[in-house]
């Protein structure tokens, strides 16, 4: 699971109000090397849910479409970083979502 | 209602997928070109969901947009994953999105596998839900009018065919690249099949006989109609076949709950239907189709009545997603063998019988390959208009821009609106 995939996850059990961000439990982390373009990460930038990126010691600067330095370290969390192993947990449920193979399981049992 | 809803979905939704994933062949999987275009259409930097997307086939067009897919076949995920796209597995009726996180979302032949309106309804309201305002869904369903072939009912269970040959006209030239497995929406081999071979058109090389015992899938009643035991009409010539399978469904239908047993009840009808069904078609025809709402308990024993309507005919007109398969005349081995449980014994000797029958009558050899399990997939196919007015009447987030046939599917696309309540 990316870090940009989490940024549109939430926990929908039944009652939770806001369900993220939810926290990364991580075991297992695999960093992969993507080739980086400035324009999509730019673009990216305002569709995201920043509060959940300032969570990753990365706060959003003004002006980020130009500096490049600034695009390259969100490609970088937000792409190239993979949660491998481990779980999501509900901010407010506490209720964890595992995490296996890459594939986060959202899948909720029937009375959740 | 739910209750039973979801446990045919999981019965001939999810796990028949789940059976069949590994078949799905990659190389002969290839985009719908509107959908294609739908998704390069999209604004670079966008992030687009395609919920249920399968072994991920769409994840791959546009590298420009963020792609997400989810799926709740797991085996199909994982195998999304392994080609390197960010996929999750999840539900569709409760995706795992927040509000308004997507500019684009897909459901390409996805809730015709939902049983009920309301289901089918829910589904779209939770895709709607992600999707944020000014952006746009596309929906893909089966169609029920389609060119050569016509649904009779929109509720009806299709089996899959992991084995199906090709016709003696494909394969004189040389095209042995088609891979044995069936996959869905195989639109590419369908258009190539189309180009190469004018002369493999439906119907054109098939007899009527032929073709009558070619057709192959069964109808059941929605579960939107309620499965009002007591009132049922069944056809004279197909009552008596139908007792022993009716009495074991019931029998194991005390058993259980109500809903399980209706849904095994269907599952017995059909592999009772296939005795008589080659030489008739059995079919019930219960003017009283329409919506009363009955709980199955109330309703009774309907130890003599038959709950579902069945028809059993073999057809070569291809299926929306078996297109390049079905084209052929020679074989549909998308014989039915139903779930070997213990109350089906018998009429899966009946299924084995069916399939000598087909095979005698001039089939080709290959049904030695056969699916043991179940491999039943539950449709709701859609009428024009169906999707268009589900969407119109009661998802009013969103707008309808767009409604269209394409290669057997009815598509809609819509556009998230913002939606005030005073």
């Amino acid at each position: 699971m990316k870090l940009l995939t989490h940024n549109m996850l939430t926990s929908h059990v039944q009652g939770v109000i806001k369900g993220y961000p939810l926290i990364i439990k991580a075991t297992e982390v695999k960093v992969n090397e993507l080739e980086f373009s400035a324009p999509f990460v730019s673009r990216m930038i305002p569709k995201l849910e920043w509060s959940l990126i300032s969570a990753l010691n990365c706060t959003l600067i003004p002006d980020y479409e130009k500096d490049e330095e600034f695009l390259r370290k969100v490609h970088r969390i937000l792409l190239e970083v993979e949660v491998v192993e481990g779980c999501l947990q509900c901010p407010e449920s506490g209720r964890e979502f595992p995490i296996s193979k890459g594939v986060p399981n959202m899948l909720l049992i029937e009375d959740e | 209602m739910d209750e039973a809803a979801s446990q045919l979905e999981r019965d001939h939704v999810h796990s028949v997928y789940e059976r069949i994933a590994p078949y799905f062949n990659d190389s002969r999987y290839k985009a719908w070109p509107k959908v294609k275009q739908f998704l390069l259409e999209q604004e670079p930097g966008s992030i687009v969901a395609d919920v249920g997307c399968g072994n991920g086939k769409y994840l791959h067009i546009n590298e420009d947009i963020f792609k997400l897919g989810c799926d709740v076949c797991r085996p199909l995920v994982d195998s999304a994953w392994s080609r390197g796209h960010e996929v999750q597995l999840c539900d569709g009726l409760r995706l795992p999105y927040r509000d308004g996180s997507f500019d684009a979302v897909l459901s390409i032949a996805v809730i015709h596998h939902m049983s009920t309106k309301e289901r089918r309804i829910r589904a779209i309201k939770e895709m709607a839900r992600t999707l944020r305002v000014g952006g746009r869904i596309m929906i893909y369903v089966w169609a029920m009018e389609q060119k050569r072939r016509k649904f009779e009912k929109q509720d009806i269970f299709i089996p899959w065919n992991p084995n199906p040959p090709l016709s003696p006209a494909l394969r004189q030239r040389g095209n042995g690249t088609q891979s044995v497995s069936d996959d869905c929406d195989s639109s590419d081999k369908h258009r190539k099949v189309r180009s190469i071979s004018s002369m493999v058109d439906e119907g054109d090389l098939i007899s009527p006989g032929q073709q009558k015992q070619q057709r192959l899938w069964f109808f059941s009643r929605s579960l939107d109609s309620v499965l009002d035991f007591t009132s049922l009409t069944v056809s004279r010539s197909s009552s008596s076949t139908l007792q022993t399978p009716v009495d074991e469904a019931s029998e194991s239908r005390s058993r259980r709950t109500s809903s399980r047993g209706l849904i095994r009840q269907m599952s017995s009808l059909f592999s009772s239907s296939s005795r008589t069904s080659l030489e008739e078609d059995v079919f019930i025809s219960d003017p009283n189709e329409q919506v009363h709402k009955n709980d199955n308990r109330s309703s009774g024993n309907g130890n003599e009545t038959v709950p579902v309507e069945l028809v059993h005919d073999c057809s070569a007109v291809p299926l929306p997603d078996l297109v390049s398969y079905q084209r052929d005349q020679s074989t549909l081995e998308g014989h039915m063998e139903v779930d070997g449980k213990s109350s089906q014994q018998e009429p899966l000797q009946r299924q084995e019988s069916t399939a000598s029958l087909l095979e005698s009558d001039g089939m080709s050899g290959q049904s030695s390959e056969q699916p043991k399990d179940s491999c039943l997939r539950y449709y709701h196919v859609f009428r024009e208009g169906e999707l268009t007015q589900l969407i119109q009447n009661h998802v009013d987030e969103l707008h309808v821009l767009h409604t269209y046939l394409d290669h057997a599917n009815w598509c809609v696309v819509a556009e998230k609106v913002q939606v005030w309540k005073v």
